[in-house]
């Protein structure tokens, strides 16, 4: 009885008054320093972007939605439905910079109800680009085929609104979920283990339609017929389905394929409804253990003895690798390159095979737009411990030098997996290729480096390496990392497209390897300078990352 | 040579001076506690004597060095116990002892030998594999005082070490600073605690409203003859008596809340 009571579903409309009010006045308290007017000066330029990105590809699909419902094949607008699905549960998870995951445990300690919980945590971040961007282009189909076909309106309504409450739903289940499989060793270590026999799995494919040669076009005949009928039996499909179902007036199959949306919702709602009921009743997913056994003098680690690095400087370097061996967030960063690059490129018989060359720079790049968090924000996961730093006789030269040595420790085993796996999926990489990749890497790193150095002195926030979604560094950090990154890509492709129209991949090299000696000498020049900085802005420091 | 000299330290934070002239000298192998009400400027002076905090006008000495010139030689010779802890969260305790010690210039042997003593001492080797984030509130005092004195600090600072300390810590904590007194370290405390205070210090200052309004040895406080004091009080006076004397006592404590009937 106690515990049905404890989940009691009802809301209250005055908590949630209560919460609004909250993030309100900590957004116009927060306005009382500088920094943080930037950074809200940043989110409305992010904001901005958002709402171009939201506008022009709602219109755009829009566009595309009047097309297909004016040729009246209402079944090809799957394909706009899966590409849209795909965004919103893939995005969150490939770029979780710019996302934000609420802290449940500040919440938890007031009176409130499991359906008043349920409620923030499902609207928290409502407005993220994901959901944003979703619900923008959601619209622009919905006019789209409104425009070519007003007999829909009231089928398109309900089965696009329907589709989006499927996908907010997901997208918060599967969030949580990776946030509590990543929360411990032990989960983090079993997802590892799944995601090595997915890749496994998925090279045997290749040889297994080598093995059994004779069957080869049948399963080609028939593989595309059943991805085409498991499709119909999903969301996206569906929803378009009974569109099409609508519009040649067989308004019972449109009907059933509605409420099979309604019953995938209905699925997602529940997933998402095990974890926060969970959390609601106090779940601790620490990693303190449960045996407890006494440490022996001699069990002491003496700590790692690193070939030319000594002292302070190998003790920062092995804490900073503690620290990402534990964080099941960064973890998962480590293999989302070679999936981007499996999806982008489609496998072994993909649509873009025939590019695989490119597979390497472009994963490459990708690698460093995931080390976002850590890098332009690297004292962020410290927390307290910054006021460890400022009151040890350890130069912030030397802290921030090692961070960096980690972090290009971090990149090389990415870039190493990401090789591995275009080694073993397409072909090994050309020299050329391999050679055009480091060159770049000689200069965007120490670009990057150097920018992230700078932000994460003049710009911290504290953030949590453990829970997934809470490492978003300061808005204006993001839009200047971006800006950043966009240059140093840019100027990458643009080597490359110069280098391809003389037909010689070296030019591009040459050239990046003679961008990346300003690039290395900026980098130490500043990272001399980094000390003089931390003194003036060591208030600021200490203040921000020792916020509870 | 006094452990800790500061003359007409100041500290502003726009309009309001959280710290005004404050001129302490504390003699090595003191055990010194420096009180005040909450607000009145203990952590931000502790935090611009550790180098957290640059001060707005004056000068500050640490065993003879001053802090604006050579604030690195200073961090090697005192231990810090800021306010926020400064621990490493997602280290295990042993991690971020040995972590600590290398960062003080130790070498990788003795780092590991004086974490396993702290570690025993502090009896915090029960759990090796927990990490700090998930420490009890004392046990992460404990470390923090444990990463503070590894390397062998001459001068120890502490930022409300007690705070939230039940009393079995508490002990352990209090038989650590006595050896390092013991040693001839000088300790210079801040806390609300004023029964530890008087149990333990040897000389204490009082801070109000940013300035130092009294400053001696027990002794001299509770007979009321200290400097910047003005109170005359007949025979000993308790540390308790002392302090509410010098910065007023509760002024609302007979006021009535509406609600509470």
């Amino acid at each position: 009885m106690a515990r049905l009571a404890m989940i009691s579903p009802s809301v209250s409309t005055g908590q949630l008054r209560a919460v609004v009010v909250l993030r309100l006045r900590l957004l116009v308290n927060s306005l009382r320093s500088v920094r943080h007017r930037l950074n809200l000066v940043s989110r409305a330029l992010g904001a901005l972007l958002v709402l171009g990105a939201g506008v022009g590809g709602g219109f755009a699909l829009a566009m595309v939605a009047w097309e297909i419902t004016k040729s009246g094949k209402l079944e090809w607008l799957a394909i706009i439905f899966w590409a849209l699905f795909f965004f919103w549960q893939l995005f969150p998870i490939m770029a979780s910079a710019f996302n934000e995951n609420l802290d449940a445990s500040g919440l938890l300690r007031f009176p409130l109800s499991y359906g008043t919980y349920f409620l923030v945590r499902l609207l928290y971040g409502a407005l993220d680009i994901a959901t944003a961007l979703g619900l923008s282009w959601s619209l622009g189909i919905l006019i789209g085929i409104i425009s070519a076909n007003v007999r829909l309106s009231l089928w398109a309504a309900l089965s696009i609104a329907l589709f989006t409450m499927f996908n907010v739903l997901l997208g918060r289940a599967i969030f949580v979920w990776i946030e509590h499989w990543l929360s411990t060793r032990r989960s983090r270590e079993i997802m590892g283990v799944v995601f090595f026999l997915v890749v496994i799995g998925f090279q045997l494919v290749g040889p297994l339609l080598g093995r059994y040669g004779d069957h080869t076009s049948r399963l080609q005949v028939h593989v595309p017929a059943i991805l085409l009928w498991v499709q119909q039996k999903l969301p996206p499909g569906l929803t378009s389905a009974a569109l099409a179902g609508a519009s040649q007036q067989r308004y019972a199959g449109a009907a059933l394929s509605l409420m099979l949306v309604g019953a995938f919702s209905a699925a997602a709602f529940w997933l998402l409804h095990l974890r926060l009921r969970d959390q609601y009743r106090g779940e601790n997913v620490s990693e303190g253990e449960k045996r407890r056994t006494r440490i022996a003098t001699s069990a002491v680690n003496r700590g790692w003895g690193l070939p030319g690095i000594r002292g302070p400087l190998a003790a920062i370097y092995e804490k900073e690798i503690r620290y990402f061996s534990r964080s099941g967030p960064l973890l998962f960063t480590l293999i989302m390159p070679l999936v981007v690059v499996l999806v982008v490129w489609g496998g072994r018989r993909g649509i873009l095979t025939h590019q695989a060359g490119f597979a390497l720079p472009v994963g490459a790049a990708y690698c460093l737009l995931l080390l976002t968090n850590i890098v332009y924000n690297s004292f962020g996961a410290d927390g307290g411990g910054i006021q460890f730093f400022l009151t040890s006789p350890v130069s912030f030269r030397k802290v921030a030098g090692a961070k960096n040595l980690a972090q290009l420790t971090v990149l090389t085993l990415d870039i190493f997996i990401l090789w591995v796996g275009i080694r073993v999926v397409y072909q090994p990489p050309g020299f050329a290729v391999i050679a055009l990749t480091f060159a770049w890497y000689l200069f965007a790193v120490p670009l990057n480096l150097a920018v992230g150095n700078l932000l994460s002195v003049y710009s911290p926030k504290r953030i949590d390496y453990a829970t997934f979604g809470r490492q978003r560094p300061a808005e204006s950090t993001i839009i200047l990392s971006l800006l950043v990154q966009m240059g140093s890509i840019g100027v990458g492709a643009l080597c490359i497209f110069i280098s391809r129209l003389y037909s010689n991949l070296w030019i591009a090299t040459l050239t990046l390897l003679g961008l990346a000696v300003p690039a290395l000498a900026g980098y130490f020049i500043l990272l001399s300078r980094l000390d003089r900085i931390v003194m003036q802005r060591r208030e600021v420091l200490a203040t921000e990352l020792c916020k509870a | 040579m006094d452990a800790i000299v500061t003359t007409g330290l100041t500290r502003r934070f726009g309009d309001f001076t959280a710290v005004e002239e404050v001129n302490l000298s504390v003699a090595p192998g003191q055990f010194y506690g420096f009180l005040g009400p909450n607000g009145a400027g203990k952590s931000t002076t502790i935090k611009m004597l550790t180098g957290l905090l640059a001060p707005t006008a004056g000068s500050m000495q640490i065993l003879g060095l001053d802090l604006s010139t050579h604030l690195v030689e200073v961090k090697r010779q005192i231990g810090v116990v800021p306010e926020g802890m400064a621990l490493f969260g997602r280290l295990t305790g042993s991690e971020f002892l040995n972590f600590a010690g290398r960062m003080y210039g130790l070498d990788r042997d003795t780092a590991a030998h004086r974490t396993a003593e702290l570690l025993d001492f502090m009896e915090l080797s029960a759990q090796p594999k927990t990490l700090v984030t998930d420490y009890s509130h004392g046990m992460q005092k404990k470390l923090a005082m444990a990463a503070a004195v590894i390397h062998g600090p001459k001068v120890l600072f502490l930022d409300e070490p007690f705070e939230g300390v039940d009393a079995v810590a508490s002990g352990t904590l209090k038989a650590m600073l006595q050896r390092m007194i013991a040693r001839g370290v000088t300790i210079f405390l801040t806390s609300h605690v004023l029964e530890i205070v008087e149990r333990l210090c040897s000389h204490v200052g009082i801070i109000n409203k940013g300035r130092l309004v009294a400053q001696g040895s027990l002794d001299e406080l509770r007979s009321g003859v200290t400097a910047g004091s003005a109170i005359a009080h007949e025979g000993k006076m308790t540390l308790e008596e002392f302090f509410l004397q010098t910065v007023g006592g509760p002024r609302n404590a007979t006021q009535e809340l509406s609600w509470l009937g």
